[in-house]
């Protein structure tokens, strides 16, 4: 199957997928609940999209294609409210956070759909240990060529969206002491980090994506994990290294943090991206993920460190143009309060502590995952 | 002479015989439960049962008077570690988010009641026994839904349901039956204060005890810390003192437990997961319990009772099956899961039994006066618990076999 040609979309519009996690509230585990759940859900016109995922304990939502930040979020807490009105009429709760942070991967069940057994029998334990929850978010671009420079310009960029979304620090039962120990999980898959650089669509049709195929290892754009990666179906970029927030204000702040961003890379207002910037690419990687937003990255250009919070801010000054003719002003707020505050990680890292247990910190991303006070 | 005489010989034996009798018959049981459960599939507690039922004394097996007093305890404190973690799972605020479950439980416990006891006069049987039949009929097991879940290591939502609606009607059948027998008191011999005190005082000062522990064990352990090593062996050791006090004194062990574990859960105390089924601790004391159910059942009363208990079994199995299919789809199931939680909600024994032991001291000797319920007893104890394995396991909420 050649690639299919790319869909030009509207520039900037945005779609977000959450994968979200199913548990059961008395040992707050995860629960094989996702076929109940569709089935409650099929019921009623939902809100958005939902479809099952590769366990029996997650479920994926999506918005429609978006535009405006205000929008965005009206239909997430919408998507959020049908998803809570559901599982508390099945006894599930619900919550997000980029793994669950003591469930044992090999309790875990593959969804019965034909395209989730392949994948379990071709990774064999990588699918179940796969059981991680990230934030997809889809950008928008008016042709092909577009895609590519915004996806290879936002490698620089990368880093902050692993710390400012950063929400799993315990996996199997311990602090992994990385703020997101999910992109661990992603990294353990053969066709996973970041795409070729190739900058002009018919070559990575013609040289990179035709030639792939032709070894067998790949059918299509849906085999390769990387952290962005073109959907020419949707006519998009698809951001992946977010771990799923522990709530949607969070999940929409983060969409609109990258639209401002695109906005500025499209208008060309930063030098177009060049192979070379790919050499600190998985260092950079690292420190987010193991340091969230206390780490230190290197700029690919200048060599100078800095660390992530100084580069946040920096970034969000330079973009908020952008973000005042996109009307999101309100999503760069709650950025900056992330990086003051801390990510979703730290706050789960609080919550052990006082608590006490890991299961204390499932309990606390379920009544994170249902605070309304912010409405 | 008479020294020398090889007629002494059973009279040493016996003695010996009786104290090895319970281990011995354990260790045949767990044999064949873990034989069953490999050959045949088989839950194991289906060949504890059994295994209890062909070695207990009235077939002539080596398991004399099961009824008698260590053992009888023992098997309430397993069943109260049962109790306790199934009320642990429960969760109250369920009705509430979702009445239709409450409906749900109201009906497939009132109806059975009903229907059995219709069944039950039509027999011929008198009154105040078909209603004590009725009553325990309205009941699931908690321990076989629980023992089953876990072993299948099921989740989802005809396994939340069976145990949940296993709880409430177990707390119904318990309250129905206490009041039954305070009843029963007042029309008999016993004055009105004999009848409210084995009914109504004995209900509230039995949730009440278990209600106790519920918010002082946690605490406890909360002052002592180190909840993930502790928790399991406190709250055994409370169970083992809450059962034995509640047993001393006459009160509901049944009941104790139960309101234990609901109280302890919505204390937020969070047990974790290596301590379901109190690890090897509750797997021996529920081989126990299997056993010691069947073992104090006769197969002459099995069999004179035979057709009123498969009476008694469909009306039960129909009534519980049309309550949770009525009300599925509107508490959000598909019918299909309706039907399996309703199959699911079969097994029976454990708790019909120990409720009776309870009464014993009071002279109502329900198991010689209603000649049906060794049979029902019997069958479910072995057949229950298999359908509820193969509910669980149609509604796919079991792991497929290579899963594990």
């Amino acid at each position: 199957m050649p690639l299919e040609p790319f869909k030009a979309s509207a520039a900037l519009t945005m779609g977000v997928e959450l994968e979200l996690q199913l548990v059961n509230p008395t040992d707050f585990d995860l629960s094989d609940s996702a076929n109940d759940m569709l089935h409650l859900l099929g019921r009623k016109p939902f809100p958005g999209d939902v479809k099952p995922e590769m366990t029996q304990s997650m479920i994926e939502v999506s918005t429609d294609v978006q535009l405006r930040y205000d929008e965005l979020l009206a239909q997430l807490r919408r998507i959020r409210n049908a998803l809570l009105e559901a599982g508390d009429r099945l006894n599930i709760a619900i919550c997000g956070g980029g793994t669950h942070p003591f469930q044992r991967w090999f309790h875990q069940r593959i969804f019965e759909k034909p395209r989730f057994q392949h994948l379990s029998t071709l990774y064999g334990y990588l699918a179940k240990q796969f059981t991680v929850f990230g934030q997809h978010v889809h950008i928008g671009c008016a042709s092909s060529d577009d895609a590519l420079v915004l996806l290879h310009g936002l490698n620089r960029y990368l880093p902050q969206f692993i710390a400012l979304s950063a929400s799993s620090p315990y996996s199997q039962g311990v602090d992994t002491l990385f703020d997101s120990a999910r992109l661990n999980s992603v990294f353990a898959f053969p066709l996973s980090g970041r795409a070729p650089f190739i900058l002009d669509w018919s070559e990575f049709e013609s040289e990179y994506f035709a030639k792939m195929e032709k070894t067998g290892v790949v059918t299509s754009m849906k085999d390769f994990y990387w952290d962005i990666r073109p959907k020419p179906e949707y006519g998009t970029i698809e951001l992946r290294v977010c771990d799923t927030p522990l709530n949607v204000e969070r999940a929409a702040a983060l969409a609109c943090y990258l639209q401002a961003l695109c906005r500025m890379l499209l208008a060309r207002r930063e030098p177009l991206p060049v192979e070379d910037d790919y050499l600190v690419y998985n260092y950079n990687r690292f420190q987010a993920c193991r340091f969230g937003l206390d780490g230190v990255i290197v700029h690919p250009r200048t060599a100078e460190a800095m660390s992530l919070r100084e580069d946040i801010l920096a970034t969000l000054r330079r973009i908020e143009l952008d973000a005042d003719v996109l009307r999101s002003r309100a999503a760069l707020d709650e950025i900056r309060r992330i990086v003051g505050e801390g990510n979703d990680a730290s706050f789960l890292r609080r919550e052990c502590e006082d608590e006490g247990s890991v299961q204390g910190v499932v309990e606390a991303a379920v009544r994170r995952f249902r605070e309304r006070s912010s409405e | 002479m008479r020294r020398a005489s090889p007629s002494m010989m059973p009279n040493i034996a016996e003695p010996v015989l009786r104290d090895i009798a319970w281990p011995l018959a354990l260790a045949i049981a767990w044999i064949a439960g873990e034989l069953g459960h490999r050959w045949l599939r088989l839950p194991r507690i289906c060949s504890y049962g059994i295994v209890g039922f062909a070695l207990a004394a009235s077939q002539g097996g080596l398991l004399a008077a099961p009824a008698a007093k260590p053992i009888a305890l023992l098997a309430d404190v397993a069943f109260g570690l049962i109790l306790f973690e199934l009320g642990y799972r429960i969760n109250l605020g369920w009705l509430r988010t979702n009445p239709w479950l409450g409906v749900t439980s109201l009906v497939e416990a009132g109806a059975t009641f009903v229907a059995v006891f219709l069944v039950s006069r039509w027999f011929g049987m008198s009154l105040v026994p078909s209603l004590l039949l009725s009553a325990i009929a309205m009941s699931t097991s908690p321990a076989a839904v629980v023992r089953v879940a876990n072993e299948l290591r099921c989740s989802g939502q005809v396994t939340e349901r069976t145990l949940h609606l296993s709880a409430f009607n177990s707390v119904l059948a318990v309250v129905v039956f206490k009041f039954v027998v305070g009843y029963w008191v007042l029309a008999g011999s016993g004055g009105a204060f004999q009848a409210i005190w084995s009914s109504i005082v004995v209900l509230v000062v039995s949730a009440g005890l278990g209600a106790l522990f519920g918010v002082a064990v946690p605490g406890l352990l909360r002052m002592l810390g180190g909840l993930e090593r502790n928790a399991t062996v406190v709250f055994a050791l409370a169970v083992l003192l809450l059962t034995a006090v509640t047993y001393a004194f006459r009160f509901s062990p049944l009941l104790a437990a139960l309101a234990f574990g609901l109280v302890a859960r919505h204390r937020r105390l969070v047990l974790s997961q290596a301590q379901r089924n109190f690890g090897a601790l509750g797997d021996l004391l529920t081989l126990l319990l299997f056993v010691f159910v069947t073992a104090t059942l006769d197969w002459r009363q099995v069999v004179a009772g035979f057709p009123m208990a498969m009476a008694v079994i469909g009306a039960r199995m129909a009534t519980k099956v049309a309550g949770t299919v009525l009300f599925a789809r509107s508490s959000g199931i598909s019918w299909r899961k309706g039907l399996y939680t309703g199959m699911a909600l079969m097994p029976l024994s454990v708790f019909a039994i120990l409720l009776l032991e309870q009464t014993r001291h009071l002279g109502l000797a329900l198991m010689d006066d209603v000649a049906a319920l060794a049979g029902i007893v019997l069958v479910l104890e072995i057949l229950g618990p298999l359908v509820t394995h193969w509910a669980l396991v149609w509604a796919g909420e079991a792991p497929r076999k290579g899963e594990r």
